[in-house]
């Protein structure tokens, strides 16, 4: 009776697994692919991923960067920053070159590249994708005006186009009655179908950079028409690549667009001919037929495809890092058995990370010594050392190291671990010691096992100068409404830069910006908000890097926030594929991407 | 009978109104704020309220609750707040995802988990009881997070038997289940086989066992004929009301092997608020757990002619 | 009074035969140690496991601090699970104090009397199976804040439904039995035929259900950490578990080794020790 038992459950198992390896998956990438002169050649399939799914397709209602990545690669803007050259500017995509500036520096005249097309749809009379003409650019800025359909971003351009907020404020009051052949902009201006202006309300050299964003993607109207609802699921897009299988949660497949009109910049930095990057100059792009995107949420799986080359460029994360890499004076190398088998970019990000001191706070508010003396008994050095392999630098100013005007430029200095220093402050604040200090609360917006992690070390940090820590492990949106209701004490922070600029990230301290802008600390100092507004309209150069150094040690005396680091992002890719420089800007450039076919077959 | 399915089906009425305020009342009050999480860092005032009235949260609880009766009635839950997909097709679809990863490891498991059990009910005592006890207990001692990382890492990594982790609509899909429902039935194997062995050692012990042996009859015409029969009450209670929650499929599977199914759709909708999303999963789920229960009971009948329909 | 003594002498020939079996005692050894670890944390005796005591990420050595190895700060893993052992026998014992009883009483109440009571406990149960366990307890955890006791709540006012379901079973059963016809015809009262005379022979339910009880809301907890509703500071198994995910693929086995291990011993120790007292209870089975 047992043996029989065993024996069936053995055979059942085994059973199991022989079905497991004879149905295993053979990878798709060798299908061969027809072109229009029926000559059939290797398909070019590029495996990336995607870490969390996208919320919407339609530009102008998303603002996550999951869905960025996909519009970016189905929609064109007028610009993007050019994909080589660094520091970051920016480069024509669907205009024939960059426009030009009138005498007066408000009016800037552009001229759309001829010969684009949207991508074949029914919307499309016959269905077959018409020309991109001005009316288009127009619509598609009116429409991310439109308030009834941008809710998240329409920041990015408030108060620099002629007639633009006036505007958004008309559509919010007549919502669905909004018509926008009857609300014509005094700032944008048809000229003909190829040629149009926008005019400026001041002399703004940051102007241009709002229509880099994927949220001012170009779209065309009888495609919103038709779609309405679905239109998020159904872009229809001038892109490099048209959504071949949509599947948010699976597998998302984006094929290449026959007709697109882009080429390979001809043009880099210093070195980049020397490492092959401009072998492609002035070639017809895109190069990849297809990109497969399968949705993978835990890093486990994610980096076990990798290494079995069934991913071709995955982003290097802290645990993965210690295994795979290390660091010395020359900088990041990979171990020797992953060097022969895959390639690793090292690049700044343009992030800093920061704490938030609520000044409304009637403890840490009122007292600058307490804020000063938590600035010295933090080791910002140590913590990227331990808790994040080396992988950053500590800050020196409140601009990522990357962006003209940042701590190169305006020579400042900041707080270092001095715990001499912090204890003659906590004194000075009238806490020898810390006797007598509270607890002081620090705010987190999640609870795993990284941010967990992050607080352990901070109050390690904190203890040994006698300051006792407690963490406020939130959810996202408790974590929002308790800052922005100025409910709090200390808060972990981040921020990104919208546009590689240093006011993007002065502007976190301007009064007027206090929640629900980005101004959590509540902070106002008049002298710091005048320097602001004199630097945000000045171009880079010594004079507004003067004034950077002088907001600098303002923020230094007065501590509303600790600047800590600014972190350095990792990935790796395999041997197979080519064109690849890592664009903190463009985080999903597969139209400039291409794969060894042959080379990868042979496993190189 | 008719009768007694009539008003079983009534009695479900009540259950699903208490279903329906439990999940209102938990989501609506506290969870989190998807109008929030929908607009991110430094939304204005005025975006909050607007988004909250498109999205019909500006209403007096008693009327969103209303709304809510209304789509119960009609199965029509909406659009989901993330991203704005039909919540049926999103539903049909996981729901179709979710039974494919978790029904045949389920059933596979039913059939292996009874069978030894009996087999171990046999032994009762001896060595190989004991040895069986231990491991099981051995298996069960160890967290379903950690099973899934180690096979995950050594059987389709180390030992290359198995995709890493993917799916492919239809039976492309099969590939990719094996590994997942190996694991299913392995955690499933120690409490099942345990709870089993309880219920069988319970009949063995039974006067009327003790008769039919008296009698003469051999033990394992015993052990099927009258001890099997029996079980089936409280097995059938064990497994039947489990069939609806399978739906949901094994969340924390779904995530490491990247399976578009309904549990991982439920975590991200926890984590939004995306109440659309979470009041449809819950009345379906109840509705399925409801019919699911009626018909063990039918089965009662079925199996254990002592117990009446009525 | 008659029952009364045949419960006594049940109850001390139960003991004797659970001493006799010698595996039985050994787990009873691990879980009165157990215990006695989460009562030294209760009174603050523990080591302290924030202290660091060695370099990041030691392998296991000969020293008592250091016989699991060390965590990325350097502290001891050993007085990491110390800790968290405190953390997971409160967990168990919160989550299966608050569950034992409401299904007792909710089970023992409906069962007997049927009618209206059975009624609400029927629809009040059904109503909660109805929605799904995972929802419910994060929804639970929101509600009264994330943390340890929150989720012990959350646990336990979910938990009690099985339970409740199999005491109500068994005494629809049992209320037809001849010894509760018997009791009954002799005029013993309802208080007395719930608590004297059914509940003891449907008892031995509520201790495997309460030592699964216990193991489960310790594994859930590694779950529910993972998702980020569980113990928020202090040290857990749940969170031990999340951080070794990330630390397994570089080679530091230690945490997850400690974990595994430390868990293994009290779950396998309150399995056996289940199984024994349900066959030591079981009043058919003592001959």
């Amino acid at each position: 009776m047992s043996a029989l038992k065993k024996t069936l459950l053995l055979s059942s198992l085994t059973a199991l697994i022989a079905l497991g390896l004879s149905c295993k998956p053979t990878p798709k990438t060798e299908d061969s692919v027809t072109d229009s002169k029926g000559i059939t050649s290797k398909k070019m399939v590029f495996n990336y991923l995607r870490g969390t799914a996208h919320k919407s397709l339609d530009p102008m209602k998303q603002f996550d960067s999951a869905s960025a990545d996909l519009v970016a690669n189905i929609y064109d803007r007028l610009f993007e920053y050019h994909y080589l050259k660094r520091p970051y500017e920016l480069s024509p995509v669907l205009l024939s070159e960059m426009p030009t500036l009138s005498e007066d520096g408000l009016t800037y005249n552009f001229t759309l590249k001829k010969g684009v097309r949207f991508i074949d749809d029914p919307c499309f009379k016959g269905g077959k994708g018409r020309e991109l003409v001005t009316d288009d650019i127009i619509y598609s800025i009116k429409r991310f005006a439109d308030s009834n359909v941008n809710m998240l971003s329409y920041m990015l351009v408030e108060g620099s186009i002629v007639g633009l907020d006036e505007f958004h404020a008309e559509t919010k009051k007549l919502g669905k009655e909004t018509n926008y052949a009857k609300l014509p902009v005094a700032g944008l201006k048809k000229i003909d179908d190829q040629k149009f202006s926008i005019t400026l309300t001041r002399k703004n050299p940051l102007a241009l950079l709002p229509f880099a964003a994927t949220q001012i993607s170009i779209v065309a109207k009888e495609a919103v028409d038709k779609y309405i609802e679905d239109f998020e699921r159904h872009p229809v897009g001038t892109g490099p690549f048209y959504i071949k299988e949509y599947s948010r949660r699976g597998v998302m497949v984006l094929a290449k667009n026959p007709n697109y009109h882009g080429t390979y910049p001809a043009e880099g930095d210093s070195g980049d001919k020397e490492s092959g990057l401009l072998a492609d100059a002035g070639k017809k792009i895109p190069f990849i037929d297809e990109i497969h995107l399968p949705l993978i949420e835990e890093p486990q799986p994610a980096m076990l495809k990798f290494q079995k080359g069934q991913i071709d460029w995955i982003g290097l994360d802290k645990d993965n890092f210690n295994k795979m890499a290390y660091k010395d004076e020359q900088g990041f190398h990979l171990n020797e058995t992953y060097s022969k088998k895959f390639d690793m970019y090292a690049e700044m990000g343009l992030v800093m990370e920061y704490l938030v001191f609520n000044m409304k706070d009637p403890l840490l508010g009122k007292n600058k010594a307490l804020r000063q003396a938590i600035a010295y008994a933090l080791d910002t050095k140590g913590y990227i050392e331990k808790m994040r392999n080396g992988r950053g630098e500590p800050l020196k100013s409140i601009t990522p190291i990357p962006i003209a005007g940042s701590q190169a430029q305006t020579e400042t200095d900041y707080y270092s671990y001095n715990k001499e220093m912090a204890l003659k402050k906590l004194a000075e604040a009238g806490y020898p010691n810390g006797e007598g200090l509270p607890e002081i609360v620090i705010e987190y917006r999640s609870a795993n096992s990284a941010t967990r992690q992050d607080f352990e070390f901070l109050r390690n940090q904190l203890s040994t100068v006698g300051i006792t820590l407690k963490p406020g492990f939130q959810t996202f949106s408790a974590f929002l409404t308790k800052i922005e209701s100025g409910n709090f004490q200390m808060a972990t922070a981040g921020w990104a830069a919208d546009y590689p600029d240093a006011e993007n990230f002065y502007q976190l301290l301007y009064g007027p910006n206090s929640s629900p802008g980005p101004n959590h600390s509540a902070w106002a100092n008049a002298e710091y908000d005048k320097l602001y507004k004199d630097s945000k309209y000045l171009p880079n150069g010594p004079e507004r890097y003067a004034i950077f150094a002088k907001m600098h040690k303002i923020l230094q005396d007065e501590v509303p926030v600790i600047i800590t680091w600014n972190p350095i992002y990792f990935g790796l890719f395999q041997k197979w594929v080519g064109n690849m420089k890592r664009n903190m800007m463009q985080d999903a450039p597969f139209k400039y991407l291409k794969i060894d076919t042959a080379g990868k077959k042979k496993g190189v | 009978m008719v009768g007694y399915i009539i008003r079983r089906l009534l009695y479900m009425i009540p259950i699903l109104l208490g279903v329906a305020l439990l999940v209102f009342t938990l989501f609506t009050t506290v969870g989190e704020d998807p109008v929030r999480i929908a607009l991110g860092n430094h939304a204005s005032p005025e975006a909050i309220t607007e988004l909250r009235s498109k999205w019909g949260l500006n209403q007096p609880l008693h009327l969103q609750f209303l709304d809510f009766l209304k789509q119960i009635i009609t199965f029509d839950y909406g659009r989901s707040f993330n991203t704005g997909e039909k919540l049926s097709a999103l539903f049909a679809q996981g729901a179709l995802v979710s039974l494919s990863l978790t029904l045949p490891p389920f059933l596979l498991a039913v059939m292996l988990n009874v069978s030894m059990a009996l087999v171990v009910a046999y032994y009762r005592g001896s060595i190989f009881d004991r040895f069986a006890t231990a491991f099981f207990i051995m298996a069960m001692s160890i967290s379903y997070l950690v099973y899934i990382i180690a096979f995950q890492y050594i059987l389709a990594f180390q030992f290359d038997l198995f995709p890493i982790n993917g799916y492919e609509a239809g039976f492309r899909a099969i590939p990719y289940l094996v590994l997942p429902g190996i694991i299913i039935i392995f955690v499933s194997m120690g409490p099942d086989v345990r709870m089993y062995r309880t219920v069988f050692l319970d009949e063995i012990k039974s006067d009327y066992v003790r008769t039919a042996r008296s009698k003469g009859a051999a033990e394992p015409r015993v052990l099927f004929k009258h001890i099997l029969k029996n079980a089936m009450i409280p097995i059938l209670t064990y497994t039947v009301v489990a069939i609806p929650f399978l739906v949901l499929g094994a969340f924390l599977m779904e995530r490491f092997f990247s399976i578009p199914g309904i549990g991982d759709l439920m975590i991200n909708a926890i984590n939004t608020g995306d109440f659309p999303v979470l009041k449809g999963l819950t009345m379906y789920i109840a509705i399925g757990y409801s019919i699911f229960n009626l018909i063990t009971d039918i089965l009662y009948a079925y199996v254990d002619p002592r117990v009446k329909l009525d | 009074m008659s029952t009364q003594v045949a419960n006594n002498s049940l109850g001390r020939r139960a003991l004797q035969k659970l001493l006799r079996q010698k595996l039985t005692v050994i787990c009873f050894v691990v879980i009165i140690i157990y215990l006695s670890i989460a009562l030294l944390g209760a009174l603050n005796l523990l080591p302290d496991f924030q202290a660091r005591v060695g370099e990041s990420y030691e392998p296991p050595s000969l020293s008592i601090a250091k016989i699991f190895g060390t965590d990325i700060f350097g502290r001891s893993v050993l007085f990491k699970l110390l800790a968290g052992t405190k953390t997971a026998i409160s967990i168990g014992f919160l989550v299966t104090s608050i569950a034992v009883p409401i299904g007792i009483t909710l089970g023992s109440l409906a069962g007997y009397y049927g009618g209206k009571i059975d009624g609400f406990v029927v629809w009040l149960f059904s109503v909660i199976v109805s929605v799904p366990y995972l929802l419910m307890v994060i929804a639970i955890s929101y509600v009264l804040g994330k943390g340890m006791l929150s989720m012990c709540i959350a646990m336990g006012s979910i938990g009690w439904v099985g339970l409740c379901r199999l005491i109500r079973a068994e005494f629809l059963k049992h209320k037809e039995r001849e010894y509760v016809l018997a009791a009954r015809l002799l005029g013993a009262n309802d208080y007395n035929l719930i608590f004297k005379q059914i509940l003891p022979n449907v008892l031995h339910l509520a201790i495997i259900t309460a030592s699964l009880q216990v193991l489960g809301a310790i594994k859930s907890e590694v779950i529910l950490t993972y998702l980020g509703v569980g113990v928020q500071d202090g040290s857990s198994w749940g969170s031990m578990i999340s951080d070794a995910t990330g630390e397994l693929v570089n080679g530091h086995w230690w945490p997850l080794a400690g974990v595994v291990i430390t868990m293994f011993f009290i779950i396998y120790a309150l399995n056996v020790v289940g199984d024994a007292l349900r066959d030591a209870l079981d009043p058919k089975l003592v001959d």
